[in-house]
């Protein structure tokens, strides 16, 4: 390296500006460069160049300027301020960290963001934030990805045509003059949820240049439904705020609080934390569902009622009846199993009222949603389990701010000249996206603000490329209003903007977006600022800025309303946003397209999920293409039967059925959005269902999901023995029983706190850069997860119970593995690792076929090495990137241990229980990973493993696994209307 | 003894010049042509096959997790099996003096011959890396790494390579007498050359007699335990893996008493055809063949021996995993598998309990051809049944060869039935000088 930078810096020197990009050009075809490049390379040292020319100019302009041979541009940003380490001591193999968010439906998701020499590789969770306290979810994970995503627009467009940014300034300023003499009449702005201050604070300057200006919202999986209920139970919006973590008794009517979404970390954070209490002995944790489709909330439930969507309404009516709450009669009668959980759930309610939290689906009506809060209120445990506050970010009370409905019919009406669009793709994820296509016709100026040249950026006159989370300056809230800086992590790859500076032009005075960031802040802060500003970036969020707690007044209501009519006979649809790419905004993901979604473990498609006793009346199997007729067409999709779903509901999920462009997501699933209802995202409707005569392959990473008479996740009733006798009773084996020095890693994973939300798998994907292999190779079961979340339905067929297991390499101390490798590729290290020697792996796969677990993933492919250059660029350089034909699986996060062994012998002392924490147990929000020495009794893991709850799974293998469980837990007394 | 060796009055002269005239004035020239232009084919199609394989990796196939073995794996235990009778035919009845075998002992032995190259390259082509495959032979090297002596894989590499070199020893010991003989009755030069050659000056003295005699015998000593030895081992590829349906003591004798079973079944189909083109019938006679059969249908009742003591261990054994995976294979997704093997190996086999019927060409070569069938499907079941549900069922999954993997074998066909050819069309295909030898005794004690 420093022989070239050298023979570069000799070259350069004297050169700035254009010359220097000409001369750099030169450069890239200097034979001897890249002859010393490509020995370096062989080096094999990590981040190793490709030395074609692009991504020579790419690299090179950056370290060039860092090593002072010019100085237009450093790469990362130099007002970005890292977490811990100061940014001196960045060397280029050293890793920094900062502190930063991305946003999830406008919500902040705190991050601290790992990079290399400028190149983030990896984020994690803010540990230090109020709100999450470093819980994740696989869509914070994977934004990673989403800065890499080779799809991304790159250059701006006007009629889908590449331009320049003047071009598009020019445009603009023309038609200031127009907008201004008339007020901003016809001007509207439709964008995703905002929560940033800074944008809400531009959007508040454009209004007052153009006060006929009208900004609209579309977030079409948000639940916008929340803040009507709360306008229907208070008589004014607001956002309501959970505290799982002090509910003892949940009652869910269809929420899936645990569930994906922008509330799915800091719920399930909660949620585990009053778990861990119930097993500490302190206070009760009972959880009550009643839903039609499973969900990871209900799978977590002691008592989940299998219902229909329709009787919701009619249960909460009931319920909230009990509690003395006047609710309009509904003459429908109750299942006599409806009755016997309204009953335990109201003794359990009445038991507790003050720790008793009822929730409902926020795709139910407002009407229904406002029972549920009024039960919290009349029980008199709003204050405790949850607390309200004014709206966080963009509402709609503003009457300036519309609906997504009232644009459009504004668009029809021919009344909308200009249409800015930031952020939302009306043109696919909106409930009338052939509407709007329609009507964009009438528009006389549409700009596209995205990631993406999506749908909507090709109905647009002008598209403009925006910048990633990860490459920007911006403010966001999080889900509880605490706000954070979002500084960049990486100087931009593309010639693309900040949304900030976007709408500055669009205000006629374009700023950079820093400026602007700073400038919300200034005026908040006033001469505070500068140290403010300083600690904000370093925390990565702002001391108590979250949204003050609002005690409302209830509403006066003589008779309170279900809403819901229940039609029972008639097949009901339930649509929801897809549980890994969401409504479709990460369908360019690939670790998220390949992540087997929570329950079915289907990736790259969606299908439409069927209960088995109407599969069996249909002749309908798995994979059966069917045809679900709405009252306006219908979409046809491949069939899933679901134990556990009622019999007269349909599922579908949002997010696919994209087509045009070369993108990953072409071809996959079909479009659910087309049968949403007009009106609101969830709004079931009645429809009929047809089997055709085809057949589609699904892409499923476990085709069987019955436990059947196995005990792989097992369940402990407190109190019991304890499930393995420790020390264990000796099985016989040919292996003399050896003796480990400290430290010898081991790692636990605690089935009652996992909900099987996937975090760890894209974490793992992440750090260990495990490759996306894509539809068809999953349907052969060649998937490379390191880590899997099995998922098993056991007991009664139609109802089950449902279990999570997050499974990675038992790093067995006796490893089958090891026995059966020819070559010595899989040894076991001294401090009781199970490692895999890529290089020396000849690919006989015994090792695979020996495994008992089945945890061995091979490259059947070259599955790397044709990567795209972005892919490449988003690379762990701690961990080897796999070649063809070798084998791989979990190394328990190896690269960690020795970085933490690196700095512990630096110190002179031993390395400290939690220092070496993986990515997986990094990731999980519920903290249901433990890992650290088994050999010292004082270790957190080699604590859980002596609890009465733990348990090896396959334990009759005796291959003694380093992995074990810890039992899900069920509580002593028989208050359960069924088994677990 | 009077049937299964020539009439007493051959004469010798007679007998050699009837087998070793072959290579040099060869009859059916035409049938052979046809026979191996497709065989060349065929290995044209290996070739294809292969380097489809080189080029895009193992995942051409249909492998996959939990299913890391397929075709090539199966395919390499049965070829290898296929092989054992030869070894068996030549060396253990040369050792045990039953003088019938010499009318089949060359080609069965060139069977076996050809038999473990097919079975040989398998495991290398199945490699992720097949072109780092001698990592797994002990020899110093700069990373000083030496294999991992643990592993079955480590003992097949050895017990393969060692099989083949015997095998190679013990045919070219056995024909060398005869290969002098072809070029002692050969006009052209070019014929004298070649087989002078490999002759090595054989002048048939005495002294060359009793060393050949001392070395042939030797050889067949170290050949017979390594038949149960080879074998053995493979089966270990199993049965050291704590997979359901592979752990099991029966495993080795079951695989060697199958590896007959299916060798002697593949040298009944070879005899009978070539028998018949090359008017051998004078040498290989019915009562050949009705030893032949009676052989078949012994290994066979030793081999379903294995079946039902594995079902027995299983059951007695009363482990969970075990008995699920041995139900699965009755009724499961491979039940075919299991049920081709049992009634392919055993049905028709019960035939052979007539005389007429062991006696009978034609239905002897479709009963052996069904043996080498149900003995494949064995060997596929007992691979992939065990593989595709093991403990967890959350990683079960099906397995399904793909093209690639099939062409592959066809190949292979090839790569077995090319070498065979040019063996019947260039060397003595029987034992000439063993076969006289026999009938001098024979005459000796005509003479009494």
């Amino acid at each position: 390296m420093e022989k070239a930078m050298e023979l570069i810096r000799s070259r350069m020197s004297g050169q700035s500006g254009r010359d220097f990009w000409v001369k750099l050009d030169e450069l890239a075809s200097l034979p001897e460069l890249s002859r010393l490049f490509s020995r370096e390379e062989n080096t094999g040292r990590p981040g190793a160049l490709d030395i074609s020319r692009r991504s020579f100019l790419k690299a090179f302009a950056a370290s060039v300027a860092v090593s002072g041979a010019a100085g237009c541009s450093s790469n990362p940003d130099e007002k970005a301020l890292p977490y811990v380490k100061s940014p001196d001591s960045e060397g280029p193999y050293e890793a920094a960290y900062y502190s930063t968010a991305v946003t999830f439906a406008g919500y902040a998701q705190p991050v601290v963001g790992k990079t290399y020499a400028g190149r983030p590789v990896k984020l994690e969770g803010n540990p230090d934030h109020p709100l999450t306290a470093g819980a994740t979810d696989p869509f914070m994970q994977a934004a990673l990805y989403g800065l890499y995503d080779p799809a991304r627009s790159q250059t701006p467009k006007q009629n889908n045509r590449e331009t320049s940014w003047g071009n598009f300034e020019r445009a603009w300023v023309s038609r200031l003059a127009e907008l201004d003499d008339a007020s901003g009449e016809g001007l509207r702005l439709l964008t995703g949820h905002i929560t940033s201050p800074t944008a809400l604070r531009q959007l508040a300057l454009l209004k007052k240049r153009w006060p006929r200006m009208r900004v609209h919202r579309l977030e079409v999986a948000d639940g916008e439904s929340r803040r009507g209920a709360a306008s229907m139970a208070f008589d004014r919006e607001l956002d309501q705020h959970l505290h799982l973590d002090a509910a003892e008794t949940i009652i869910s009517f269809n929420d899936d609080l645990l569930g994906p979404g922008p509330h799915q970390a800091a719920n399930a954070r909660k949620w585990a934390e009053r778990r861990r209490g119930f097993r500490a002995g302190e206070g009760a944790s009972t959880l009550f569902v009643a839903e039609p489709i499973p969900t990871l909330t209900g799978s977590r439930a002691q008592n989940r009622l299998l219902v229909s969507e329709s009787r919701i309404g009619l249960l909460l009516a009931r319920f909230t009846k009990a509690l003395g709450i006047n609710v309009a009669e509904t003459q429908a009668a109750l299942t006599q199993q409806e009755a016997q959980w309204l009953d335990l759930a109201i003794a359990s309610a009445r038991t507790n009222p003050l720790r008793t939290l009822i929730t409902a689906g926020s795709h139910h009506s407002a009407e229904v949603q406002a029972l549920a809060m009024l039960a919290n209120e009349r029980l008199g445990s709003s204050g405790t389990v949850l607390h309200y506050s004014e709206p966080i970010g963009l509402s709609e009370r503003d009457p300036s701010t519309g609906s997504f409905g009232e644009l459009l019919e504004d668009m029809e009406q021919d009344r909308v000249s200009h249409l800015l669009i930031f952020n939302c793709n009306p043109a696919y994820a909106s409930p009338n996206a052939r509407e709007f296509t329609e009507a964009v016709k009438n528009v006389d100026f549409i700009l596209h603000g995205g990631l993406h040249f999506d749908e909507t950026a090709q109905l647009s006159t002008w598209h403009t490329p925006l910048q990633h989370e990860l490459e920007t300056w911006s403010d966001a809230r999080a889900t509880d209003g605490t706000v954070s800086i979002i500084q960049p992590l990486v100087q931009p790859y593309y010639d693309v903007r900040s949304l900030h500076a976007v709408l500055s032009t669009i205000a006629g005075s374009p700023m950079d977006g820093r400026q602007i960031v700073e400038e919300t802040w200034r005026n908040q802060w006033g001469g505070d600022f500068e140290q403010r500003w300083k600690d904000t970036l370093i925390a990565g969020y702002m001391e108590a800025s979250a949204a003050d707690p609002i005690r409302p007044k209830l509403f006066e209501r003589e008779v309170w309303n279900a809403g819901e009519s229940s039609d029972e006979d008639k097949l009901r649809l339930s649509i929801r946003p897809d549980p890994a790419i969401w409504d479709g905004r990460f369908s360019d993901i690939g670790w998220l397209q390949e992540l087997p979604k929570p329950i079915t473990k289907i990736t790259w498609g969606n299908v439409v999920t069927i209960s088995p006793a109407f599969a069996l009346e249909r002749q309908i199997s798995n994979g059966d293409v069917v045809w679900v007729e709405g009252e306006d067409g219908g979409i046809a999709g491949p069939a899933w039967i679901m134990p556990g779903q009622a019999d007269n509901t349909i599922g579908l999920t949002l997010g696919y059925g994209r087509s045009g462009g070369e993108r990953l997501a072409d071809g996959l699933g079909y479009d659910a959005y087309s049968m949403l209802s007009p009106k609101g995202s969830g709004a079931p409707r009645h429809v009929n269902l047809s089997a055709t005569s085809e057949h589609e392959e699904l892409a499923t990473t476990q085709p069987n999901q019955d436990m059947g008479e196995y005990a792989f996740v097992r369940t402990f009733e407190r109190g019991n023995p304890p499930l393995e006798e420790e020390p264990a009773e000796e099985l016989p084996s040919f292996y003399p029983r050896q003796q480990w020095d400290s430290p010898s890693w081991g790692m636990s994973i605690d089935l009652d706190a996992c909900i099987g939300c996937n975090a760890c798998v894209v974490a793992c994907m992440a750090e260990n850069n495990v490759p996306v292999v894509g539809k068809e190779l999953v349907a052969e079961g060649r998937e490379m997860h390191w880590l899997r979340v099995d998922h098993y339905f056991a007991g009664d067929d139609l109802d089950p119970q449902s279990h999570f297991q997050p499974v990675p390499c038992m790093h067995c101390e006796d490893a089958p593995c090891e026995m059966g490798c020819p070559v010595n590729a899989t040894v076991h290290t001294s401090d009781g690792l199970n490692m895999q020697v890529y290089n020396r792996c000849i690919g006989t796969r015994t090792c695979s076929s020996f495994c008992p677990y089945k945890v061995r993933r091979f490259n059947w492919f070259d599955y790397t090495g044709s990567d795209a250059e972005e892919i490449q660029a988003m690379r762990n350089p701690e961990v080897t990137v796999r070649d063809r034909g070798v084998m791989e699986k979990c190394s328990y996060c190896v690269q960690r241990i020795s970085e933490a062994r690196i700095e512990a012998k630096k110190e002179g002392r031993d390395i400290r229980d939690g220092e070496v924490r993986t990515a997986c147990q990094q990731a999980c929000p519920t903290q249901a990973i433990a890992f650290g020495d088994v050999v010292d009794p004082d270790t957190e893991v080699s604590k859980h493993k002596a609890e009465p709850r733990h348990y090896t799974l396959l334990k009759e293998v005796n291959t003694r696994p380093r992995t074990t469980y810890l039992a899900r837990v069920k509580a002593t007394r028989r208050r359960r209307c069924r088994d677990e | 003894m009077s049937e299964a060796t020539p009439s007493t009055d051959r004469t010798y002269s007679g007998i050699s010049g009837e087998i070793t005239g072959i290579p040099v004035a060869f009859p059916n020239v035409r049938a052979w042509w046809i026979c191996f232009g497709f065989s060349l084919c065929l290995l044209l199609l290996f070739f294809i096959s292969a380097g489809v394989l080189f080029r895009y990796g193992v995942g051409v196939w249909g492998n996959n997790i939990p299913v890391n073995w397929g075709l090539a794996i199966s395919n390499y235990v049965w070829f290898l099996g296929i092989g054992h009778a030869g070894t068996l035919i030549s060396a253990l009845l040369l050792l045990v003096n039953a003088h019938w075998r010499n009318s089949l002992n060359r080609f069965a032995e060139a069977m076996t011959l050809f038999a473990v190259i097919c079975a040989g390259l398998y495991p290398i082509l199945h490699l992720g890396r097949p072109w780092l495959f001698y990592w797994m032979a002990p020899y110093p090297n700069s990373m000083a790494i030496w294999p991992q002596f643990k592993s079955p894989l480590t003992w097949d590499f050895f017990a393969v390579l060692t099989y083949l070199t015997v095998s190679v020893l013990f045919w070219y010991i056995g024909i060398v007498p005869d290969l002098a003989a072809v070029r002692d009755r050969a006009k052209k030069r070019r014929y004298q050359v070649f087989y002078g050659l490999f002759a090595l000056g054989w002048r048939g003295s005495a002294h060359h007699w009793a060393r050949w005699r001392q070395s042939y015998r030797l050889v067949a000593a170290i050949a017979v335990p390594l038949v149960v030895s080879v074998h053995s081992e493979i089966s270990l590829l199993f049965a050291a893996g704590p997979i359901p349906g592979w752990a099991s003591t029966v495993f080795p004798p079951y695989f060697v008493l199958g590896a007959a079973f299916s060798g002697f079944a593949v040298v009944a189909m070879l005899a009978v055809p070539l028998r018949h083109a090359f008017g051998l019938k004078d040498l290989v006679t019915e009562r050949h063949l009705d030893l032949l059969a009676k052989f078949l249908l012994a290994t066979g009742f030793m081999t379903a021996y294995g079946y039902v003591a594995e079902v027995y261990d299983v059951f007695y054994s009363g482990e969970q995993q075990e008995m699920a995976t041995m139900m699965d294979r009755f009724s499961g997704a491979y039940a075919w598998s299991y049920w081709g093997a049992v009634i392919a190996n055993f049905v028709p086999l019960q035939l052979l309990w007539f005389a007429a019927i062991r006696r009978n060409p034609i239905l002897l070569f479709l009963i052996s051809l069904s043996v080498v069938v149900g003995m494949w499907f064995e060997r596929y079941m007992l691979l992939v049944s065990s593989l595709y549900r093991d403990y967890l069922v959350s990683s079960w999954g099906e397995y399904h060869a793909s093209f690639w993997e099939w062409s592959l074998y066809a190949g292979m066909i090839g790569v077995f039935l090319v070498p065979f050819l040019l063996f019947v069309r260039f060397l003595p295909m029987i034992s000439a000088f063993e076969v006289n030898e026999v009938l001098s005794k024979e005459k000796e004690a005509a003479r009494g």
